[in-house]
């Protein structure tokens, strides 16, 4: 087969491919993910740029798989994914790798729809690849990301965050283009972009002297300055016009072209008839346009295709590789998409689709599908589209059987174009109806709820539709789905009033509508729904799911009202009920709820952690570990977290993340483990899972972004950077609901710690307007949590009591010790021990800095001590210390645990601190931050003359007369 | 080499736009910065068209942080990212302009290239800003901001409410687009034809504005479909670029 002809070298792009091939390979640390997104204009190189860096890396030691995606829009989930592995296969020697593709490749033939399939579908495909790679580290390199199916990417981002334990980097090319307007990618690469493990890059055309320097190369000598002139003005630097346009002038067509268009259809003109046609034919199938297809689409015999094919080649229109061609550019695409007659081509597609029904190929139904219609021949296409649909379904790919399927209802519609002619089969005869459910129920598993919606209303108008009330039901379960809970609800209560209805029907849209009025707040009502569906279902068969479902609401409902004992009962029972009767399902479901009802607003801690691992195993057991276990562990360690069982939390989450979730299970988990990584003090891993967050929600989503933000402003206290959280709790503020009073009462007591930590450390100024605000937030939650349900207004009011005395340590720099006292006793009482062990460490620190009641302060600060150490609290164990050490409190305990390995401090040769004591070198540091002997004294809990005391003493030791000279010596002296 | 897009302050504006603000407070920071940057280029200064503009944004999404702070919407994790979505794309205009680049939306260039001069009034300035970022960006950032929270552009839901909230914050900041100059604008697009005829009803931004909501309702119907998209995209380009010329021209001063 026809390769390349002679390639022009890659210019004034050395520097962006090292730095690609250190972002992709050299400096990933093993185990992690990186990836660069290279954006720019057609023509600048991009292609050309991947094939470079991927030649680098493959020598580096990488196994590169190299996709492209599809412009046909409505192509199958995964292809470049599927595509890449295909090139891999045809290339491979290794026997071992080659067993891994194909092992991979059968994962995609063989998937079957199913519960969590799209899930399990990534575990799987990440499984798959890490045997391909067999150990080295894994490069994908995707062209034309612009087309990317929403598989495709959701597999990319969830491979990024590390969630299928790969070491994985991933090259993508994208169009500028493309780019502007509302492209599905914008929102993706403007979150991924601000991540460390992600470039973004923009390949600008060349300068001046790259395009001389091109020309140049191409033409075999400098061109005179007259042309290079004309060169860099026509081709403003863009490589493949450069290319093209120097190419022309060397081959003595000067003159005659101006614009690339010219040149192509210059070219176009000047082949011979087959080769023309090879290359009309070639633009209008699906590239890579196989050998054989293309065969019988031209109907050349085999020896004057191959010289055409050859023809078009060294013409410069046509490319070669071993799975078919392409035309050169896609640029040539789009010039040649005007010079065919439209008659002249439908006919290519008809031929393309004929040779396609023959002979099933890669693609076959999407690609079937979009050539008939392209003929003109809607009758043919419904049935490729039809099944490109259930294809699309069987890979979970909800998105493109959404399209294919209201492609199919367009193409039913169409009228029937049918000209004689004797072969054509009879146009197949479909159920509209039944294409119009299948359309409703693909849109809304895609999220195109408004869509569904649409769709299910011109169902109800169709006399083959489905009866009312199943109308009724679907119709509510998409407005829940588009979070439109009152229309939903108001849609159930219709069902419960429509004659047709069964009776399991109607226990359905019972418990359906009291888990609605929940989310709506409407307590009272929603238990008295509860326990009409309850009473439904006492009489039917088969309604286990509907009990579970019902019990919760009831649960739920009456622990907002401040009645727990009942529901808890009534839930208890329905856990029951689904180990006896149920599917699996409905027994983890029952698990899962009555875990969260234990944890959450009931804040029975232990006991939720004991029933959540419990119903773990239980349903490990049942086959359910990828979802529901993943779930139930979730919940154990967040309530293991909050009673202060750090390690096993740890263990817990460790064990969850086994299963490789995805989706907000993962993100769940993964903020549940960086919230014992910020406890810990773990920067590195905090900041991984951080990361790994924000790579999964860049493909949508928002419930989550508050935590994590809540979890960024933790982190960067713990560092010092009190700029830092300041920023994520005035992201977070501005995004939140004025109703989630938990989440805002939390972010407003990070804001004022952050505040008030900054004022005490001087890391940076107190912002007042911050405060200000931060100030007005507590108010407003303070005003909402009073009307909210108990359980609320008992989280909310622990954060309030940390908030009330922030407050007060920002108001006199000291912090009320009365305050603090009751912020711990809050936390006590909610067996919380991390808030309260904090709260004690600022009510000593408030005591000790008014000099009164000392024994007390020690007592805290052992406790709070005793706490920290007891939890792993590395950071807080620190700073308890430091308080400690300057308040000269004994913490009688065995030594802290050593710290993190370390440089070892560079000593000076003589220690001229040496002569001081302990007490005048604490004075010393102060001394030479700044500080003024009152602000040294209140720092160190003793009075400011006694500082002076010790500045005229550490003055003579070291013979100084001034405070920077002291300062000085400190400084040179300084460990580290 | 010739002299750079924003001559003495560029290395300034670039290294400002090197940065893609995440969040409204930045965004307000961002604008804050590049107001300081606009007043210091030469010949206009402090009467640069775009400063004209960049004042007037700046004054709106202030106060759209103060509303986001204030509990003035429903839902607002949808209207900040709204706001930060709708300034990338001003931002990314002007980073287009930096660089010269083909890609720069008409609709902002037709300001753009006034730059440095010749003087325009600061009224038609200031709205011809505003046209190409409620004509031209609004919608996109619409259906870019929907897609990213995983929801759809409905009329009469919570997120349509309160982008509604957004025009009562451009009529208190502005009554003089509002009211002030009413007849003026109605005889001026009574002047001309076609495509604009249907731009104006009543209140020019209240009403481009719903046309924004409009117009992001049908790119959401052919989100999918990249040739469609691409269409719509000229159009609405190449609509508020002639609106955009127009506010330029001699005829605009007319409006101050």
């Amino acid at each position: 087969m026809a390769s390349d002809v002679d390639s022009a070298p890659l210019v004034g792009r050395a520097g962006t491919v090292a730095t690609l091939r250190s972002a992709l390979l050299d400096d990933v640390a093993p185990g992690h993910t990186a990836a660069v997104f290279l954006t720019g204009e057609s023509g600048v190189g991009k292609t050309r740029l991947l094939s470079e860096v991927g030649e680098q890396v493959r020598q580096g030691g990488a196994l590169v798989l190299t996709g492209a995606c599809l412009d046909i829009g409505d192509a199958s989930p995964l292809h470049p994914v599927r595509q890449a592995l295909r090139r891999l296969d045809a290339d491979l020697a290794e026997a071992r790798t080659t067993s891994a593709v194909r092992g991979l490749l059968q994962v995609f033939d063989e998937e079957t729809p199913g519960p969590d399939g799209a899930g399990a579908l990534l575990e799987r495909v990440a499984q798959g690849l890490h045997l391909v790679a067999g150990g080295r580290p894994l490069v994908l390199v995707l062209d034309d990301l612009q087309w990317v199916d929403r598989s495709t990417r959701q597999l990319l981002l969830y491979l990024l965050a590390g969630l299928g334990d790969l070491q994985l980097s991933v090259l993508a090319a994208i169009r500028a283009e493309s780019l502007r307007g509302a492209h599905p990618l914008r929102r993706v690469l403007a979150e991924l972009r601000r991540l460390r493990s992600v470039q973004v890059v923009d390949l600008l055309p060349l300068d001046r002297s790259g395009t001389d320097e091109l020309a140049a190369a191409i033409v075999g000598a400098p061109l005179p300055p007259e042309a290079a002139d004309q060169l860099w003005q026509r081709s403003g630097g863009n490589p493949f016009v450069v290319e093209e346009l120097a190419r022309d002038r060397r081959d003595g067509r000067d003159g005659l072209s101006d614009t690339l268009r010219e040149v192509f259809l210059g070219r176009v003109d000047a082949l011979p008839q087959p080769a023309h046609a090879v290359v009309q034919a070639v633009a209008a199938g699906v590239e890579p346009v196989e050998h054989w297809l293309l065969a019988q689409v031209v109907r050349l015999p085999e020896d004057e295709l191959l010289d055409a094919v050859r023809e078009a080649v060294a013409h410069r229109l046509l490319v070669g590789a071993d799975d078919g061609y392409r035309l050169r550019h896609r640029l040539v695409a789009e010039i040649l998409a005007g010079e065919l007659l439209p008659a002249e081509r439908a006919a290519l597609h008809r031929r393309y689709a004929e040779a396609l029904t023959a002979a099933p190929a890669e693609l076959h139904q999407a690609r079937l599908a979009h050539h008939w219609r392209q003929a003109g021949e809607p009758a043919r296409a419904l049935p490729a589209a039809m099944a490109a649909a259930r294809e699309a379904e069987r890979l979970h790919g909800y998105a493109e059987a959404h399209r294919h399927w209201s492609t199919a209802l367009t193409l039913a519609a169409a009228p029937a174009v049918v000209p004689a002619d004797g072969g054509r089969p009879a146009p197949v005869e479909v159920d509209r109806a039944e294409l119009l459910s299948h359309a409703a129920e693909a849109a809304h598993h895609s999220g195109e709820h408004a869509r569904a919606l649409t769709l299910l209303a011109e169902l109800s108008a169709d006399p083959a539709g489905p009866p009312t009330c199943a109308l009724h039901i679907r119709r509510a379960r998409y407005l829940a789905a588009a979070g439109r809970s009152a229309p939903a609800e108001e849609e159930y209560r219709r069902v419960l009033s429509t004659a047709d209805c069964t009776p399991h029907e109607r226990c359905t849209a019972a418990a359906r509508r009291a888990e609605l009025l929940l989310h709506l707040g409407r307590y009272a009502e929603a238990g008295e729904q509860a326990r009409e569906a309850l009473d439904l279902a006492a009489g039917v068969p088969g309604c286990t799911s509907e009990v579970v479902l019902a019990s919760s609401a009831l649960g739920f409902s009456e622990a907002f009202l401040g009645d727990p004992a009942d529901g808890l009962t009534v839930m208890r029972r329905a856990l029951e009920t689904a180990e006896s009767s149920g599917r699996p399902e409905d027994v983890a479901c029952a698990y899962l709820h009555l875990a969260e009802l234990l944890t959450g607003p009931l804040n029975i801690l232990e006991e939720g952690v004991v029933v959540a691992r419990r119903g773990a195993e239980r349903v490990a057991e049942l086959g359910l570990g990828r979802t529901w276990e993943t779930r139930l562990l979730a919940v154990a360690t967040n309530g293991l977290f909050r009673v202060g069982q750090w390690a096993e939390a740890e263990k817990v989450v460790a064990a969850a993340l086994r299963h490789r979730p995805s989706g907000a299970d993962a993100v769940e988990l993964l903020l549940a483990r960086c919230r014992l990584s910020v406890g810990y003090g773990d920067v590195e891993a905090s900041d991984r899972d951080l990361e790994a967050v924000a790579t999964v929600l860049a493909g949508g989503g928002a419930r989550h972004v508050l935590p994590m933000l809540i979890l960024r402003a933790g982190l960067a206290m713990w560092q010092g950077r009190h700029d830092l959280a300041r920023q994520a709790v005035q992201r977070g503020l501005t995004e939140s609901r004025s109703d989630d009073v938990i989440v805002l009462a939390t972010l407003a007591w990070h804001g004022l710690r952050a505040e008030a930590e900054a004022a005490a450390s001087r890391t940076v100024e107190v912002d007042p307007n911050a405060v200000r605000r931060l100030r007005e937030v507590v108010d407003r939650v303070t005003r909402k949590s009073a009307q909210a349900g108990a359980p609320v207004r008992y989280v909310a009011d622990g954060f309030l009591a940390l908030c009330d005395a922030e407050l007060s340590r920002l108001d006199d720099g000291r912090g009320d010790p009365e305050l603090w006292g009751r912020s711990a006793t809050e936390w006590d009482r909610r067996h919380h021990p991390y808030p309260a062990a904090y709260s004690r460490l600022r009510q000593a620190e408030a005591l000790l800095s008014r000099r009164s009641r000392m024994a007390t302060a020690g007592k805290l600060l052992r406790q709070a001590h005793a706490t920290a150490q007891a939890l792993g609290a590395v950071p807080l164990s620190a700073e308890i210390r430091t308080l400690a050490g300057r308040a000269r409190v004994t913490l009688d305990d065995a030594p802290a645990p050593a710290p993190r390995p370390r440089a070892a401090p560079a000593v000076p040769a003589v220690d001229e601190l040496a002569v001081l004591t302990a007490r005048e070198r604490e004075v010393l540091a102060a001394v030479a931050e700044g500080l003024t002997n009152k602000e040294i004294g209140q720092r160190l809990f003793i009075s400011e003359r006694t500082i002076g005391v010790h500045v005229s003493h550490i003055f003579d030791k070291l013979q100084v007369r001034t405070r920077v000279q002291a300062s000085a010596i400190f400084l040179r002296n300084r460990p580290e | 080499m010739t002299e750079p897009v924003w001559g003495p302050v560029h290395q300034d504006i670039v290294g400002l736009l090197a940065d893609h603000p995440a969040d409204v407070p930045a965004v307000v920071d961002h604008l804050t910065k590049l107001q300081d940057l606009l007043v210091r280029l030469p010949p206009l200064e402090a009467s640069c068209p775009l400063a004209d503009f960049n004042r007037l944004y700046l004054v709106i999404t202030s106060t759209v942080l103060d509303g986001l702070y204030e509990d003035r919407f429903v839902d607002p994790a949808f209207l900040a990212r709204l706001d930060v979505e709708f300034a990338a794309r001003y931002f990314e205009a002007l980073r287009f302009w930096t660089d010269s680049s083909p890609s720069t939306p008409r609709a902002w260039s037709c300001l753009f290239k006034r730059m440095r001069g010749p003087d325009a009034r600061p009224l038609p300035s200031a709205a011809a800003g505003v046209n190409a970022h409620i004509n031209y960006d609004l919608p996109f950032a619409l259906v870019t901001t929907l897609e990213s929270l995983e929801s759809e552009p409905v009329d009469g839901s919570d997120q349509h409410r309160d982008y509604l909230e957004i025009n009562k914050i451009f009529a208190e900041r502005i009554p003089e687009l509002r009211r002030g100059y009413l007849d003026h604008w109605q005889l001026m697009i009574d002047m001309v034809n076609g495509d604009i005829d249907d731009w104006y009803q009543g209140e020019l931004v209240e009403y481009t504005r719903n046309v924004a909501w409009r117009n992001a309702q049908k790119i959401w119907h052919c989100r999918h479909d990249p040739d469609a998209r691409e269409c719509e995209r000229t159009r609405l380009d190449d609509n508020a670029a002639l609106l955009g010329r127009l506010l330029l021209s001699p005829l605009g001063a007319f409006l101050q």
